[in-house]
């Protein structure tokens, strides 16, 4: 065939894929799978159709029939750059990744020159972190192409083997490969190739995994600087430095950056870090004599530091624009002389002073209290509550007065932010604490009537911070009393809020967070709706939200925020591959590792694998047949959970807070969430455990024979593994994390699930259900009635909790928590009637009559489970019916009428219990319908 | 006071307290991936003495010839950061970088309604150079201004000579 008939073929055949292509993009699959039934009608044996054929039936759906074209496909080895494309699609799409290599693999081999095709394989190695089959294609594609960037691919890959692959557990084969790496890029360097900011940017990195910093110095002040166009050099500098101690070069650079601009806050802490490094060292500082400038001698005691820092000062005095970094460079100094032991005063004055100048200087900009907070450690109790005091009559206003301007508000909202920071709030009598939400809110309500009014609707109210604030004692309060008026009040005016600033998202992300508190999962999703939050947010926020529904019992919703959240989590898992490939595409390698962390960090986020595993318990709780079940994926990463790679990736510091044991330190440091990390993945691992002991059970069911019992014994090891896992748990520290602060997020989810006699119900029906599979008619009686103590359990317990207390708001929430679980598991114990049912079906075995008297027992058995199930699914129903009825309304009016709010109360009050009565109306429909289900069953098995 | 450092991904993490301000927008995670692998230089955050984000600026360069410009794709401050002059460094940041790149010229595109941004820009040096029809979606469809300052290498300031008629989405290049 001449070129020219092969180029008019790709022409026609091109313009008959098209419209195969243009339904793909809108999503039609239905007329692309005709249009790619058309094209191979006329050419049967055109590729590109049948790989788009493939892609067209993946998306239908129908991943058997694509499995089938694909594996056909590959063996006529097709070599033209759209089929494979298309078929490296469907591998994406399905997750077969190492596929995708193969296929290239064969391409390449066919077309050893094509230099596109030797890209894709070595992108296609990428995706599956092979660095070392990626070294060897870059390396070949390097002979082919001769460029720098394929030059580096093969580089880039040596450096990852040494730190990620085999080199990660042997220093000798990590500086093996590293020192390869680095002769590769010195002989760019000698053959004078190196060309691209990239390339020395890569240059450097090899040289730092080595700790070759001179070298790296050497790089940054040599001809090869000049290709690093767009980096700041100064800066990489100055890390370089730091690392080798040089500290004169490190005090000199900072101090020339400074004046040129002395807002730069790293440096400032460099600078103030490096002086006390010198003089620990003990150089002294009169022996410079020979340095020539000023700018060139360097500070080695707190004297000249703060000369400098003055110097400062002054200079920017003369500019109108005040900058807060030298000013704040103080506090540095003073906390760096305080943490050698050294007096302040003598060179900084006063330390109170010198918060007061400060704020005297920048308290009406908000971020005023975000710099002093950091430096309250200078503070000792009693200086702290003296600066509380002094700050506020700095501002001016007393119990009678009001801001005369919207800068003395934000100066009084300041030093109320402050003051509370210094634990002003603490020890403050009850009454106390009312009058100051009291005035807290009046000063509100004044600054939004005087400042406030003509905002536009996106723009966070100038007097907002007064509510927040008293929203924020008022959970204090309710702390106090052990009451839930005090939350509910704080709700009424939050929500007042919003209706003044709609946009103001700290107001929206407390009361959200307050509706959980008091249970209410139906108001906690409206506002958590109109945060409108997405993406990457879903993990990062996914527990303020989504993490606390499956406690609500409203699992309408449930569905729809689990979706969500594993749609975004499984599209990113495929996408997150890519994100690798860019990085070589464009060169940035200094990005790699870091996607790489990322790509790790997100994709064992401990909030998505517990939405994956609520995901299947709705399935489990909402099935009702064997195909149901059967058509559910519960065999959810079967033992192979990474448990010790999970990660904490909530975003704690989204809520602002003024709490004294936060001031410095961050929250997600603090021991309380290290062990509410720990409670959760505890609490993972023994939900996962009762998942996989149900899978266990229904591959007893699928088995026959040998393999029954085989898969008997896992089961019956499933059982024991979870109760190991049980009793180890219960032996660590199971109390709930403090709800002292409200910076804290709501207590784990492990407490009420332990309080749920879960384990001991799973585990008995699953031991009955095991015995159906043989003829021992005595075990099965025995197994049964083991299983029905177990189960009377259930229903006395939440009976016996909820009747208590439960007319609090606050326990509403424990209460609802306690009844969902108690339906979860009334769920399960269907499933596995459903499974059972299986077992004692009359109609399988009635042809064998002389095994008809064993059948009779089981069933009987049988019906006896049903009727305990379902005896005790009427008792939950009542007892939650009972639950959601009773709210105490006392004081509560006189609350919110004391706080001027009493006017949207009613609504408020009647939205919480209605947001109750939701979740009872789900709870209710749930149960009747698993009641129906087990009646169906009842029906079938006692037909005579 | 300032840190300004490169944006790194862990950031995504911890942008919330910015990103939920109903202007800023949070996009799909392969649109940040793809500036951070593409630009990473021009994309920096400016972190608080206390850590905290306050805010950052997300750029690219773009465009052949005397078109070659640099572009500022998101740019946003900290409602609790705001009225610091944090804007004015950020976008210093990315001139500077453009500068450094032999850019002609740095250009936006900005809501019509969104007077405090448009002054703000107005103050730092730019000019309405054309309006865009149609080009936020929404109900309804806004338009946006395009919004130009020239670079020291357009010597004639040829770049922001502003155009008389509004264009079409399609028109942008």
């Amino acid at each position: 065939m001449s070129k020219h008939v092969q180029n008019t073929d790709t022409s026609v055949l091109e313009r008959r894929l098209r419209p195969i292509y243009d339904w793909l993009d809108i999503g039609n699959n239905k007329k692309a799978l005709q249009e790619c039934d058309k094209v191979l009608k006329k050419t049967p044996n055109c590729h590109c159709a049948k790989a788009l054929k493939a892609l067209t039936l993946l998306r239908m759906g129908r991943e058997h029939d694509t499995n089938v074209i694909l594996d056909n496909l590959t063996k006529e080895k097709p070599v033209e750059e759209a089929t494979l494309q298309a078929m490296a699609l469907c591998y994406r799409e399905m997750q077969q990744l190492d596929k995708i290599c193969k296929l290239y693999e064969i391409a390449v081999k066919l077309n050893p020159s094509n230099e596109e095709l030797h890209t894709h394989l070595f992108m296609s190695y990428v995706r599956i972190s092979d660095f070392k089959a990626q070294q060897l294609t870059a390396m070949a594609l390097y002979k082919q192409k001769p460029k720098n960037p394929y030059y580096c691919w093969n580089v880039m890959s040596i450096v990852l083997q040494a730190t990620r692959g085999e080199g990660a557990n042997d220093p000798i084969k990590r500086s093996l490969l590293l020192n390869l790496a680095e002769r590769m890029m010195q002989k760019l360097i000698d053959d004078n190739k190196m060309d691209a900011e990239q390339e020395v940017q890569l240059y450097i990195i090899v040289l730092d995994l080595q700790q070759k910093y001179d070298r790296i110095l050497d790089v940054l002040n040599g001809c090869l600087s000049q290709k690093l166009q767009c980096s700041n050099i100064p800066n990489m500098k100055l890390s370089f430095l730091k690392k080798l101690g040089k500290w004169q070069q490190v005090n000199i650079l900072c101090k020339s950056i400074l004046n040129e601009c002395f807002d730069k806050w790293d440096i400032w802490k460099d600078y103030v870090n490096s002086v006390f490094e010198l003089s620990d060292m003990g150089v002294n500082g009169d022996s410079t004599g020979d340095q020539e400038s000023d700018v060139d001698t360097y500070d080695n005691t707190a004297e000249k530091c703060h000369e400098f820092i003055c110097g400062i000062i002054e200079s920017g005095a003369e500019n109108s624009f005040l900058l807060r970094g030298p000013y704040l460079a103080r506090f540095e100094l003073c906390s760096k002389l305080q943490e050698k032991n050294i007096k302040t005063e003598d060179i900084l004055g006063d330390k109170i002073e010198l918060f007061i100048e400060y704020f005297r200087k920048f308290g009406h900009k908000p971020c005023c209290v975000f710099d002093l907070r950091i430096y309250l450690k200078l503070l000792d109790a009693e200086q702290k509550s003296e600066l509380a005091t002094k700050l506020i009559k700095e501002v001016g206003i007393g119990s009678t007065s009001v801001p005369q301007s919207a800068e003395q508000m934000q100066r009084h909202i300041g030093a109320l932010q402050l003051s509370r920071l210094c634990g002003g709030h603490r020890n403050l009598s009850t009454e106390h604490l009312r009058a100051l939400v009291t005035a807290l809110t009046l000063h509100y309500q004044h600054g939004y009537q005087s400042y406030g009014k003509d905002l536009p609707s996106t723009d966070i109210g100038p007097s907002d911070n007064y509510a927040i604030l008293a929203a924020h004692i008022l959970y204090d309060l309710s702390r106090k009393e052990d009451g839930e008026n005090s939350l509910i009040a704080a709700l009424a005016l939050l929500e007042s809020l919003l209706k003044n600033s709609p946009s103001n998202f700290h107001a929206k992300l407390l009361a959200l967070k307050f509706y959980h508190i008091l249970g209410c999962g139906k108001e906690a999703n409206s506002t958590y709706y109109s945060l409108d939050i997405k993406h990457l947010q879903l993990d990062s926020l996914g527990y303020i939200h989504c993490g606390r529904l499956a406690t609500t019992g409203l699992y309408s919703l449930c569905a729809i925020h689990f979706d969500s959240t594993l749609k975004f989590f499984s599209s990113n898992f495929k996408d997150s591959t890519d994100h690798l490939t860019f990085s070589y595409k464009f060169g940035s390698f200094m990005k790699l590792d870091e996607f790489m962390d990322f790509r790790e960090k997100m994709n064992n986020s401990l909030h998505y694998t517990t939405v994956v595993v609520d995901k299947i318990m709705m399935s489990l709780i909402e099935c009702s047949t064997l195909d149901g079940l059967y058509n559910t994926d519960i065999s959810f990463k079967e033992n192979k959970i990474e448990w010790e790679k999970l990660r904490d990736n909530r975003d704690l510091r989204v809520y602002v807070s003024w709490e004294p044991e936060f001031s410095e330190n961050l929250i997600e440091d603090s021991d309380e969430i290290k062990k509410l990390f720990q409670q959760d993945l505890n609490f993972l691992k023994l939900r996962t455990h009762m998942l996989w002991s149900i899978n266990a059970g229904l591959q007893v069911l699928k088995s026959v024979d040998g393999t029954r019992k085989k898969n008997i014994e896992n089961m019956k090891n499933i059982l024991k593994d979870w109760k190991d896992l049980e009793d180890e748990i219960r032996k660590t520290d199971i109390s709930p994390i403090s709800e002292e602060l409200v910076s804290y997020p709501l207590r784990s989810r492990l407490h009420s699930f332990l309080d749920v006699p879960y384990r001991s119900i799973v585990s008995s029906l699953l031991h009955f259900f095991e015995s159906l599979t043989t003829e021992d008619i005595e075990t099965t009686e025995q197994k049964c009635k083991l299983a029905g103590e177990e189960l009377e359990t259930l229903g006395q317990m939440l009976e016996e909790t909820l009747s208590g207390n439960c007319s609090y708001f606050r326990e509403k929430r424990k209460g609802v928590e306690l009844a969902v679980n108690a339906v979860e598991v009334v769920c399960i114990a269907c499933v596995v009637c459903i499974m059972s049912n299986e077992l004692v079906k009359p109609t399988s075995q009635t042809k064998k009559s002389k095994k008809k008297q064993p059948m009779e027992s089981k069933l009987k058995e049988f019906v006896n489970i049903i009727n305990e199930i379902r005896c005790q699914i009427i008792k939950i129903a009542l007892v939650v019916e009972k639950w959601c009825g009773e709210v105490n309304e006392k004081d509560l009016i006189n609350m919110l009428e004391s706080l001027n709010l009493g006017s949207d109360s009613p609504i408020l009050f009647k939205n919480i219990c209605m947001s109750y009565a939701s979740t009872n109306k789900e709870i209710q429909g749930l149960l009747s319908n698993k009641l129906k289900m087990l009646e169906d069953r009842l029906k079938s098995v006692c037909v005579p | 006071m300032t840190t300004l450092r490169p944006f790194t991904c862990d950031d995504m993490y911890r942008f919330n307290n910015v990103n939920l301000d109903p202007l800023t927008e949070t996009y799909g995670l392969s649109f940040y991936m793809q500036y951070l692998a593409h630009w990473p230089e021009y994309f920096q955050v400016a972190e608080s003495a206390s850590g905290e984000i306050m805010g950052y600026i997300m750029g690219k360069a773009e465009g052949i010839a005397e078109n070659w410009h640099g572009h500022v794709t998101a740019l946003t401050v900290s409602p609790d950061y705001r009225r610091l002059g944090l804007a004015a460094t950020l976008m210093n940041f990315l001139e500077e970088v453009s500068e450094k790149k032999r850019a002609y010229f740095v250009d936006l595109f900005v809501r019509v309604s969104n007077n405090v941004a448009i002054k703000m820009y107005s103050n730092l040096g730019y000019i309405v150079y054309r309006t865009i029809l149609e080009y936020y979606s929404g109900d309804p469809d806004e338009d946006a201004y395009d919004m130009r300052k020239a670079l020291s290498r357009d010597v004639t300031r040829k770049s922001v000579v502003p155009l008389s008629h509004p264009v079409r989405i399609e028109e942008v290049d």
